[in-house]
């Protein structure tokens, strides 16, 4: 086994679930198999907590929990203390944000998948902090939650790059994930049938990225975005002090000062 | 009035950052592209040190920067110059986006994409945007940034 150089090496590893992929990534200056099995058994515990939170949340599969809700079987009520609490959140940010994050489908079905996700995140951050890993980045289908930096001595944040959406293979800017650990990204173009404009007008804006200091708060204010348009990003500015970088249907940009070159 | 200045200095950002793009067109853009960071600096203040503009030549003089065909439409401005200083800058084209967007948010701006931090894929450890499916992934930037770090 040799040594690591003192490069630091960043390691990721990959599974899928919640129909998209999650990626975890470190740095390590250690041995190279100790790095390696220190990843591994990390990303098995966040797979873990994203499989259980899968089972019973998703609308997929027609035996979990949700399903079961959504048919109409058991009552709200009666399910899980996770399904309850969560449902109370997507609730609570429903009423914050006026109306432009919901868990509500045009249909009636209560869908959490919006909120899911990232709940699943935030439980993977604990957990990876319980097995004192200081510095990580996570990424669940696009959005990103980090922890120190992308190395025990790097100076630098992680950096993360914003996908170009009418480009996917370019990127459109990128953020440091500094002060703020947590960004999520919310579109009307893929997976368009999460969100739904409020006023049933197509969507002021084709992609909406939300830095904030936690992902709940980062991924409700992204798609609350999308759905709320440009009174939606205001209130998100000054009531949650977000940092945003919001691309218009035309192609034109908006940003807060974060997300702006240093002048 | 303050809406007024606040979208002259979008325009103004909008068209150096423009000019600096068209670096390679005719030396009237380049020029022009400093005699207004001149003239910037001289309108933020410092008044008494304009002298150096010169032996009595108060007359104004109108400059058009150049036609900058950027992602989000054209942009161009015409800007007065008197006595070393700016003393009015006037948009002549800009996309009815652009006009909308400005009065939009005064902490949300609109910018241009130069003004937005750039990175390169080679330089950032993560990819931010929105959900991608597990086929979409596979061809995606996160991708081939996680096969890189196996």
């Amino acid at each position: 086994m040799q040594p690591i150089s003192r490069g630091q090496q960043l390691r990721a590893r990959t599974f899928r679930s919640m129909g998209t992929v999650v990626s975890l990534t470190m740095a390590s200056n250690r041995y190279a198999q100790t790095a390696v099995d220190e990843l591994e058994s990390a990303v098995d515990v966040v797979e873990s907590i994203f499989a259980h939170l899968d089972l019973t949340f998703s609308l997929y599969r027609t035996g979990s929990e949700a399903s079961r809700l959504a048919r109409g079987e058991i009552m709200l009520a009666y399910t899980s203390e996770t399904m309850q609490e969560l449902y109370a959140e997507a609730s609570e940010w429903r009423l914050a944000t006026d109306g432009a994050f919901t868990s509500e489908r045009p249909d009636g079905i209560l869908d959490l998948s919006g909120i899911v996700k990232a709940h699943a995140m935030r439980e993977a951050a604990f957990s990876l902090r319980a097995l004192g890993l200081t510095d990580w980045c996570l990424n669940a289908g696009g959005d990103v939650l980090v922890s120190g930096t992308p190395g025990p001595t790097a100076h630098e944040p992680w950096l993360a790059g914003i996908v170009d959406p009418l480009d996917r293979q370019a990127l459109l800017g990128a953020f440091p994930l500094a002060s703020k650990s947590a960004l999520a990204t919310s579109g009307s173009a893929e997976r368009g049938e999460h969100i739904w404009a409020i006023s049933g007008a197509a969507p002021e804006f084709a992609q909406v990225s939300v830095a904030a200091s936690d992902i709940v708060t980062a991924d409700v204010l992204a798609a609350a975005i999308v759905a709320g348009g440009t009174r939606t990003l205001d209130q998100a500015v000054e009531k949650w002090g977000a940092d945003v970088l919001a691309v218009r249907r035309d192609g034109t940009l908006l940003a807060t000062p974060e997300f702006r070159n240093a002048a | 009035m303050a809406t007024a200045l606040a979208s002259a200095g979008i325009l103004l950002a909008g068209w150096q950052s423009g000019a600096h793009i068209a670096e390679t067109g005719t030396s009237t853009t380049t020029s022009l592209s400093s005699s207004a960071s001149t003239g910037g600096s001289a309108a933020s203040g410092s008044t008494g040190s304009s002298g150096s503009a010169a032996s009595g030549s108060t007359t104004a003089a109108t400059y058009d920067g150049a036609s900058v065909q950027t992602r989000f439409g054209t942009v161009q401005v015409q800007v007065t110059i008197q006595d070393g200083k700016i003393t009015e800058v006037t948009p002549l084209q800009l996309t009815d986006a652009e006009r909308k967007s400005a009065q939009i948010s005064s902490r949300a701006a609109p910018v241009l994409r130069s003004e937005v931090i750039q990175a390169q894929s080679a330089n950032v450890q993560t990819i931010g945007g929105a959900t991608v499916t597990s086929d979409a992934y596979l061809t995606s930037l996160q991708a081939a940034l996680d096969a890189a770090h196996f």
